[in-house]
């Protein structure tokens, strides 16, 4: 499993080029943090790296999968995004229904679902907000819903961008921990922070993100 | 006069509910600067909201015991009215900025203001500058990032030059540099005699306080280096 | 994208108004045709893309053959020009018809096109300079956001739920009727809270303190826009002149 970026440039339409011809491998069973200034194009190539943007020059590939032609939940079965805003990906009208929907959806038994939403309430700390309506829950806590959902499909490789926005020092080691455990697991990783401290606690490899292109840095 | 005042504040959503803030006094003064940290979910963004008056002229909840800002009760204020002394920068910036243009967002306090235009002019200028986004004046927010958005909401406050201001996490996606930029920026404020509340993760952030206090449990204590 | 004259919006309006309202009273297809032009011709002088306007008005091609037909069956008269067995499939009436109206479509969005050269912000500064009240202006601002708000929502909601390993092709019908009836109240009340937060975040911004505001923008009218209205009157005039002429 990798992901590879061959000659990407990217720019929306009409607009200014914000990534220039980035050649990037990025294989799984480490952890990669993507820092540099703000606007120089993280989260650009994050998207780009699961599909929800498309090149505009050059290819991306997700485990052979051409994001040109493949469907988003193809890229999706096997790369989880967190999204810099988590209210932008949740949408169910409880917490507990948010984690178990997608699950409905691709016809699992419900005593499954039901017990591993119980893993992943405790896992996240969510038991307390369980019934809420995920919308009134606090920032770090539709945060944590967020990463909880997309760890619910088993991914074999995340993408978060910024990852530690909203979480106090408890939570972040909290995060700290789901992220060890992950990373044994064999779980590859691309984080977006421009949090030091967590990088320097992760990074196996730190990539620079500045004025369109990407190198190599630290 | 006392720029901001919490007497015997509480809050909660519905009766019965989770007690979210209870038996608050809390007194800021003027030149002072206050860091208010607390776990996420202890109610932190709802002590901002009451600070400002947002509880209880938006949000519905029973809110009981009174705010006092320059020493007018919220409750007699509209929100408008507040603005006009105090500004506040919430978390996310993309529910806070509705223009077309950078200029536009950050013009349009002032405008409300009745700020004569060259001194509107002057402001966008200056607080593009100290937020160091000089180059964007004429972007759309679609085209800026997360962290260059909440640079964008800072300086649309700031170009009110309120009295009081209130930053709820408004520095959580602004890179290294920026934030430097901003920490400078709060210490002028405060050389000026502004009077700053900030919510706070970060442990850079909350040394440019002069008090820390923490919420826990719906109550303010003093910071001793724990959150729990 | 400047055009290579900037008009004042209100001199937009002005023409806006003029074109659309001689779309809606028109009925010769000949003088719908001019005015179809003029409003092209405007476009492309307020600085507007015809490419764009163009690529717009294919999409609408189809839906006008089909109100061709539907007029020609359902309207009595005329002359049959094509018929199966009794039923008259395309008549002369039907088919002026069915051109009538793709002609008024096609002038009003050309026209209202001719408005989005503007920069939004001025054309509520030029609503506020013609005397509508800034609270109702901005109001319209507001809206106008909103649609790539909510259009931008329904995006990334399709995008996370796709992202999460669902081919929403595969999944039965009704199953996912029910997803999407279950996601609406959800969506609706996140842009319903979106719009809270944005009139909050006006209003924390002294939106509204005082009954007047002042404007960073001021628009004054140019040479060029006492030019470009009095022709514009001018035309209206000939058109409505030449219509009332030929009955």
């Amino acid at each position: 499993m990798m992901i590879a970026l061959n000659a990407v440039s990217f720019r929306y339409p009409r607009g200014n080029w914000i990534l220039k011809d980035i050649n990037l491998h990025i294989e799984s069973k480490k952890c990669t943090f993507m820092v540099g200034p703000n606007g120089g194009g993280k989260t650009t190539l994050g998207k780009l790296m699961t599909g929800i943007l498309k090149p505009t020059l050059g290819d991306v590939f997700v485990d052979k999968l051409n994001t040109k032609q493949a469907k988003l939940y193809q890229v999706g079965t096997k790369v989880g995004y967190l999204f810099q805003e988590p209210e932008r990906q949740i949408f169910a009208a409880t917490v507990r229904d948010e984690l178990a929907f997608v699950m409905e959806l691709k016809g699992i038994e419900k005593e499954v679902i039901e017990q591993r939403v119980e893993v992943a309430l405790v896992r996240f700390q969510l038991q307390e907000v369980a019934d809420s309506f995920p919308f009134q829950l606090s920032r770090g806590e539709k945060q944590r819903l967020a990463l909880a959902t997309v760890l619910m499909n088993n991914p074999s490789f995340l993408i978060l961008d910024e990852p530690t926005t909203g979480l106090d020092v408890e939570r972040k080691e909290r995060l700290s921990e789901i992220i060890r455990e992950l990373k044994k697991r064999g779980t590859g990783m691309v984080i977006i922070s421009h949090d030091e401290r967590f990088v320097e606690k992760h990074a196996d490899r730190i990539i620079i993100v500045a004025g369109g292109g990407a190198r190599d840095g630290g | 006069m006392i720029p901001i005042k919490a007497e015997n504040l509480s809050f909660q959503y519905r009766q019965n509910s989770k007690i979210i803030l209870q038996n608050i006094d809390l007194t800021v003064d003027k030149g002072e600067i206050l860091a208010v940290a607390g776990l996420s979910g202890a109610g932190k963004s709802t002590l901002c909201y009451c600070l400002c008056g947002i509880i209880p002229h938006v949000y519905n909840g029973l809110m009981t015991g009174n705010v006092y800002i320059n020493g007018k009760n919220t409750r007699d204020l509209t929100l408008p009215q507040i603005a006009t002394m105090l500004g506040i920068v919430f978390q996310n910036p993309d529910n806070q900025l509705f223009s077309f243009s950078v200029e536009d967002e950050i013009a349009f306090g002032p405008e409300n203001l009745c700020v004569p235009r060259s001194e509107i002019e002057r402001r966008v200028t200056e607080t593009l500058k100290t937020v160091g986004m000089q180059e964007f004046r004429h972007a759309g927010p679609q085209q800026l990032s997360g962290g260059q958005r909440q640079l964008i909401a800072l300086a649309a406050v700031l170009s009110l030059q309120p009295e009081i201001l209130i930053f709820d996490e408004a520095m959580s996606q602004i890179d290294s540099a920026g934030k430097k930029m901003v920490r400078d920026m709060i210490l002028k404020l405060k050389e000026e005699g502004k009077t700053i509340i900030m919510v706070e993760h970060d442990f850079e952030n909350l040394a440019l306080a002069d008090r820390v206090l923490v919420l826990r449990d719906g109550r303010l204590a003093p910071f001793n280096g724990q959150l729990l | 994208m400047a055009g290579k004259v900037s008009l004042d919006p209100r001199t937009k309006l002005f023409m806006v108004l003029a074109i659309s309202s001689l779309a809606v009273f028109l009925t010769n297809i000949y003088l719908l045709l001019l005015v179809l032009l003029l409003a092209v011709a405007a476009l492309a002088f307020a600085g507007g893309s015809i490419v764009d306007l163009l690529g717009k008005l294919k999409r609408l091609i189809a839906i006008f053959i089909a109100i061709v037909f539907v007029q020609s069956i359902f309207t009595k008269g005329g002359q049959p020009l094509l018929q199966a067995g009794e039923l008259v499939i395309l008549s002369d009436i039907g088919l002026t018809r069915g051109i009538q109206t793709m002609l008024r479509f096609f002038i009003i969005l050309s026209s209202a096109a001719i408005m989005t050269t503007s920069n939004p912000r001025e054309i509520i500064q030029g609503l506020i300079q013609c005397k509508v009240p800034y609270e109702i202006a901005f109001m319209v601002t507001v809206a106008i956001r909103f649609f790539p708000i909510l259009r931008d929502e329904v995006n990334d909601i399709m995008t996370a739920i796709q992202l999460r390993g669902i081919n929403l092709k595969q999944v039965p019908f009704l199953k996912r009727l029910k997803t999407y009836s279950y996601l609406l109240s959800p969506m609706l009340f996140s842009v319903f809270m979106k719009s809270q937060d944005l009139s909050v975040a006006m209003e924390m911004r002294a939106f509204r303190a005082y009954p007047r505001r002042t404007s960073l923008r001021v628009l004054h009218f140019r040479t060029q826009d006492y030019q470009v209205m009095a022709l514009c009157t001018i035309i209206f005039l000939a058109i409505v002149f030449t219509a009332l002429k030929a009955g």
